[in-house]
């Protein structure tokens, strides 16, 4: 087995940051009214601004594979190894540019990189974790030695008027609810990537070791909580968006939209404090040596209703450890935990030994991940 | 005294066990049509009607356990019987919705226990008879639990699905609203010196996990009499 080191990280975001009075600007007007419940949203999570890969008209300056491959490209501009040396690409989104083929075959296409093996991954917010174990295990078991892991999302295609309208008029109602707008007013744009080697450079000033990913699925308990293509969560009553007449009858009866079930989210709270705590009581997380927590939360409300149990429990990890960006950036889906890894990087903070703890939860139909790293960093040769 | 770090060990062990016992809990059939909204008055005063006869045994398990306590625990003791105290009229609660919803009262007061209650009524009377039942505390964990943490989203469902009125759903109501600080207590208790008790521990979490599985049998056999 060999050791593996995340050695340079990479972001791209789209755009200017779009603050929270502008986001209808850019995302659009549904009927041409600004909506009621934005502003309550925005309190709830805590996120003050982010980017769109949308210009105002709503046309795409980007592709999701384009945001993905210049996250690709800056990451290899920070390391020392050239393109030619990468042999693994894993990449994630929750939706692709194309229903078919894989993202993966995008990103490889864009970025130049030469022939090599890929693996696509679509998820939500977990699917960047489940690229990165790939190419974690790819170098750890020897198979390859230099793997670009990436992942990248376009959400906000999804929240132009047009992918509401047709429902809205179809179903005789003004007002689109809250299990859609709030992802409306939660979600944005942007990629991060992650290079992993199994050298460490005699050179390198900065790298993070790899220590484990740990990764769980609870959908044996339950339905779809954020979904798309579908009109019901009910996991009884799911009738794919393909399986209308039309795409356009697939629109009009609430089948594209993507939403998030709040009941459901709620009841998934202790499934994920749960698992972590058994993983604290296991002894693969030893809470009072973790010097960074990075947590992808996507509602700053939710963060609340965790501390006292999590203090109960000896779990918790203080906040002043708490590193998160998701108010200055958005939240950005499964490229969330890059963004955070790639901004702790360059903030030249980390030292040798920093405990790193990244905590991904995805509410899709309820994924926990966790992430370990230690820092590994070295005084600069003259 | 106990350490806090063995406190802090055996509550996470706890919600470990949480965890999976709701996930469990709600895939149990009554359970996941109410998350539906799919289930009918009927059903809900059949529910009424099936956990009043373990509600009503609740006080009695806890002094009889109470009973078992023996010296140096009169603390602990006198907080179990505190405990039974407070629990003794929860019945009625339960027994003045299923008449609001169009239950007899007779019906409810003479009813049986399914065959689910038999089994979690045996089990904590056995539990409650052995000399200082401290690992009752998982059972309480894992009841006091269920108000704390579904009493509040079944009544929120019910409401919704069913119409029903306050006076139909006091008695989860009430749990949602009271059960709340149920996991200071238990580390109030637990460390009071009683996990010096060689074992204590594992055997908490092991009723904890008894518990639940006889709960899931009593939700599963609603009825069944």
């Amino acid at each position: 087995m060999q050791d593996v080191f995340i050695t340079a990280a990479g972001g791209f975001l789209p755009g200017e940051p779009v603050s929270n009075d502008d986001m209808e600007e850019y995302l659009g007007f549904i009927h041409g009214k600004a909506s009621r419940c934005g502003k309550m949203i925005l309190r709830q999570n805590g996120i003050q601004s982010r980017h769109y890969a949308l210009d105002k008209s709503g046309t795409p300056n980007y592709s999701n594979a384009e945001m993905a491959s210049n996250a690709v490209q800056q990451t290899l501009n920070r390391s020392r190894i050239s393109k030619a040396n990468i042999d693994f690409l894993s990449a994630a989104t929750t939706q692709g540019d194309m229903l078919v083929p894989g993202f993966a075959s995008l990103v490889h296409h864009i970025s130049g990189l030469p022939p090599m093996e890929i693996a696509s991954f679509q998820s939500v917010c977990a699917s960047g974790m489940m690229a990165l174990k790939n190419a974690f295990l790819n170098v750890r078991a020897g198979e390859k030695r230099a793997a670009i892991s990436c992942a990248s999302e376009f959400s906000s295609r999804w929240f132009r008027p047009g992918f509401y309208e047709e429902y809205l008029d179809n179903s005789g109602q003004t007002d689109l609810s809250s299990d859609a707008e709030f992802l409306r007013w939660t979600l944005s744009d942007g990629a991060g990537a992650l290079l992993l080697e199994s050298d460490l450079k005699d050179d390198a000033e900065l790298s993070l070791k790899l220590d484990w990913i740990d990764l769980c699925s609870y959908a044996d308990r339950f339905d779809p909580c954020m979904y798309a293509g579908s009109s019901s969560n009910d996991i009884r009553q799911v009738q794919a968006w393909s399986s209308y007449s039309s795409p356009s009858e697939a629109s009009a009866q609430g089948a594209i939209m993507l939403k998030q079930d709040f009941d459901l989210l709620y009841r998934m709270f202790p499934t994920w404090v749960g698992h972590y705590l058994s993983l604290v009581e296991n002894g693969k997380i030893t809470p009072d040596e973790v010097d960074y927590f990075l947590p992808h939360y996507s509602a700053h409300s939710l963060k609340q209703r965790m501390i006292k149990l999590l203090q109960q429990t000896g779990a918790m990890i203080p906040e002043n450890k708490w590193f998160n960006n998701l108010a200055q950036i958005g939240n950005t889906g499964s490229a969330s935990i890059y963004l955070m890894i790639e901004e702790l990087f360059r903030s030249q903070s980390l030292s040798d030994g920093d405990r790193i703890l990244c905590f991904v939860p995805e509410s899709g139909q309820c994924i926990v991940s966790f992430m370990q790293l230690t820092a590994v960093r070295r005084e600069r040769s003259k | 005294m106990t350490s806090k770090v063995q406190v802090q060990s055996v509550l996470r062990r706890l919600v470990t066990v949480w965890a999976d016992f709701e996930g469990k809990l709600n895939k149990v059939d009554i359970i996941d049509r109410i998350n539906r909204g799919k289930i009918s008055i009927g059903e809900y005063r059949d529910i009424l009607l099936n956990h009043r006869q373990q509600v009503v045994e609740g006080s009695r398990w806890i002094a009889r356990a109470a009973s078992s306590i023996e010296q140096p625990y009169l603390e602990q003791r006198a907080t179990f019987l505190r405990h039974a105290a407070t629990e003794q009229l929860d019945y009625k609660m339960l027994d003045e919705d299923f008449v609001n919803c169009g239950g007899d009262i007779g019906h409810i007061s003479n009813g049986q226990k399914n065959i689910g209650s038999e089994a979690l009524h045996a089990w904590m009377f056995h539990k409650a008879s052995q000399k200082n039942p401290f690992d009752l505390l998982g059972a309480m964990f894992i009841i006091e639990g269920l108000g704390k943490n579904f009493a509040g989203n079944w009544v929120k469902k019910l409401e919704q699905n069913l119409n029903l009125k306050p006076n139909q759903t006091q008695f989860y109501r009430y749990h949602a609203e009271h059960d709340d600080d149920h996991i200071e207590k238990l580390e109030n208790i637990m460390a009071s010196g009683i996990l010096n008790i060689a074992g204590l521990a594992d055997q908490i979490v092991k009723t904890a996990k008894v518990t639940g599985r006889l709960y899931l049998l009593q939700l599963e056999e609603i009825g069944n009499v």
